[in-house]
């Protein structure tokens, strides 16, 4: 575990954000985060529902456009288009609503969407997701849905990405699951940005922030 | 009857259509699958409309009017395409598209004194009176589709699932949204201009219903399109040929039959 020092600032951000605001139209649904992640930290973001968690690491991942301020992954800002080909190589994403697209798309095919396509199949076998490779996402239950996810970011911290951001990853999973899915992701993503409701997944983080109408603070542990 | 049905094959026109058939009832539900996974339905109203304009601009022009309905729809394909990135997606500009080019195309007939008639014959052609140009850029753009499909194969999966997924693997969706649109519109464009407006749904959207009523994937999909599009289309040609009618509305009966029975396997 890492402390929060001062001779942090030495080590590089990953992930910093700079008094960013997002809106949907007249909605403001995050005022005003500025959030730094440096290489190492495991950050968790936790808050009600409707504060803001989601916008905000959609708004990071390039998703939400509608917002001022800066992103900057890895100091290259998100805004740019030009920077996309190595900030999407740069992040293993989890999403919270895992589209269930009105299209069809099998769970290999979205293991081979993976930065590194065998790890990321060897992960989802590792998580007993063997038999429902050739399976429609569609057909999948949330905790197998979220396995495969899993999987696919597992294969993306492999080949390369440096940073995980994962929304609500284990909100689907029974008990047990959580519990290893929350060793499996601090053990896997030397950096990591999630969101969270899980004691098991804050109590393994460095840093804890709370949002709470849009605004993010840290909460003194 | 004077003829049996196999002996209207010693036409021209008859030879012509069926092989203008047999390419795009192979490729074009290609096309029918990523208009339903765009959510795009009303793109053949708006590239119908837009084609119209093309028309209108050619006849005006005094350049080829086949040729510049397709270059518009083409144009305007590509430029609608950064529109799919907006929460409410591509359907209402579509519709949006569609009346503002039929106004356009009947301005500029109007202020170029030209008979408004003349352009929608123009616009309404059949499979029975396709030249041999026709056949050809048929194929060519029968050959772009196929291309694209190819090359784009594993964005394109990814991409009709989810934008944002696909954009996380690194898709260049912007591009690949333009490049798809593009190919799209053109092939519309042509096939509302070459086969008549009716036909166009039983190559391209009916087979594609059909098809994502019977597979779990998105090969799958297009499997069942292409298949359902050559079975239905050629078999409803020899029918048309059979009861001497017209094969716009046969075609569109036969493979729309087929597209109901679909329906029946859904749970
Ligand atoms: N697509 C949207 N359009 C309009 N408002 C939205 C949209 N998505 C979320 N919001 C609003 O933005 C606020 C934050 O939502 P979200 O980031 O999803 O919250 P959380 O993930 O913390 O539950 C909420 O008030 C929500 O209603
Ligand atoms: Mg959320």
């Amino acid at each position: 575990m890492m402390n929060h020092r001062e001779s942090d600032t030495d080590i590089p951000a990953v992930l910093a954000t700079d008094a960013l605001c997002c809106r949907y139209g007249t909605t403001v649904a995050v005022r005003d985060a500025t959030l730094v992640v440096r290489a190492g930290e495991h950050i968790a973001l936790i808050g009600g529902n409707g504060s803001g968690k989601t916008t905000f690491l959609r708004a990071v991942m390039g998703f939400h456009r509608e917002y001022s301020g800066h992103i900057t992954i890895g100091g290259r800002t998100v805004a740019s288009r030009g920077n996309h080909p190595w900030v999407y190589r740069a992040i293993a994403w989890m999403p919270q609503r895992q589209a269930t697209g009105a299209f069809p798309l099998l769970v290999h095919e979205l293991l081979d969407s993976s930065l590194d396509p065998a790890a990321a199949r060897q992960s989802a076998i590792d998580l007993a997701m063997e038999p429902f490779l050739t399976r429609n996402l569609s057909t999948l239950s949330g905790g197998q849905l979220q396995r495969v996810f899993l999987s696919r970011a597992l294969g993306s911290l492999t080949g390369g990405a440096q940073l995980l951001v994962a929304d609500e990853p284990t909100a689907a999973l029974d008990f047990a699951g959580q519990q290893a899915m929350a060793r499996l992701l601090t053990e896997s993503a030397q950096t990591m940005l999630v969101v969270t409701h899980d004691r098991a997944l804050i109590e393994r983080c460095d840093r804890v922030y709370e949002m709470a109408g849009g605004q993010m603070r840290e909460v003194p542990r | 009857m004077t003829a049996a049905w196999y002996e209207y094959f010693a036409l021209i026109p008859v030879q012509r259509a069926f092989v203008a058939l047999c390419i795009s009832s192979a490729v074009f539900p290609v096309v029918g699958v990523w208009i339903l996974g765009l959510n795009i339905v009303p793109v053949r109203f708006a590239m119908m409309h837009v084609a119209l304009l093309g028309i209108a601009l050619g006849m005006v022009l005094g350049l080829d009017t086949a040729l510049m309905g397709v270059v518009c729809c083409g144009i305007v394909g590509i430029a609608l395409a950064p529109l799919a990135d907006k929460p409410t997606g591509l359907a209402g500009p579509m519709g949006l598209v569609m009346t503002l080019a039929i106004a356009a195309a009947l301005l500029v007939l109007s202020i170029a004194g030209v008979n408004a008639n003349g352009a929608f014959e123009l616009l309404w052609g059949s499979i029975l009176a396709m030249r041999e140009q026709d056949v050809w850029m048929m194929a060519g753009i029968s050959a772009a589709v196929v291309g694209v499909a190819v090359v784009f194969r594993r964005d394109l999966t990814l991409l009709l699932y989810d934008r944002e997924i696909a954009r996380s693997s690194g898709v260049p969706i912007g591009l690949v949204t333009t490049i798809v649109m593009g190919v799209i519109a053109l092939a519309i464009g042509a096939a509302v201009r070459q086969t008549g407006a009716l036909l166009v749904d039983a190559i391209t959207i009916l087979p594609a219903l059909a098809a994502r009523n019977m597979a779990q994937s998105q090969r799958g999909m297009i499997a069942w399109a292409v298949g359902i599009g050559l079975v239905g289309n050629l078999g409803g040609f020899i029918l048309t040929l059979v009861i001497n009618q017209p094969p716009g509305p046969v075609l569109v009966v036969t493979v729309s039959i087929i597209t109901l029975l679909t329906y029946l396997k859904r749970r």
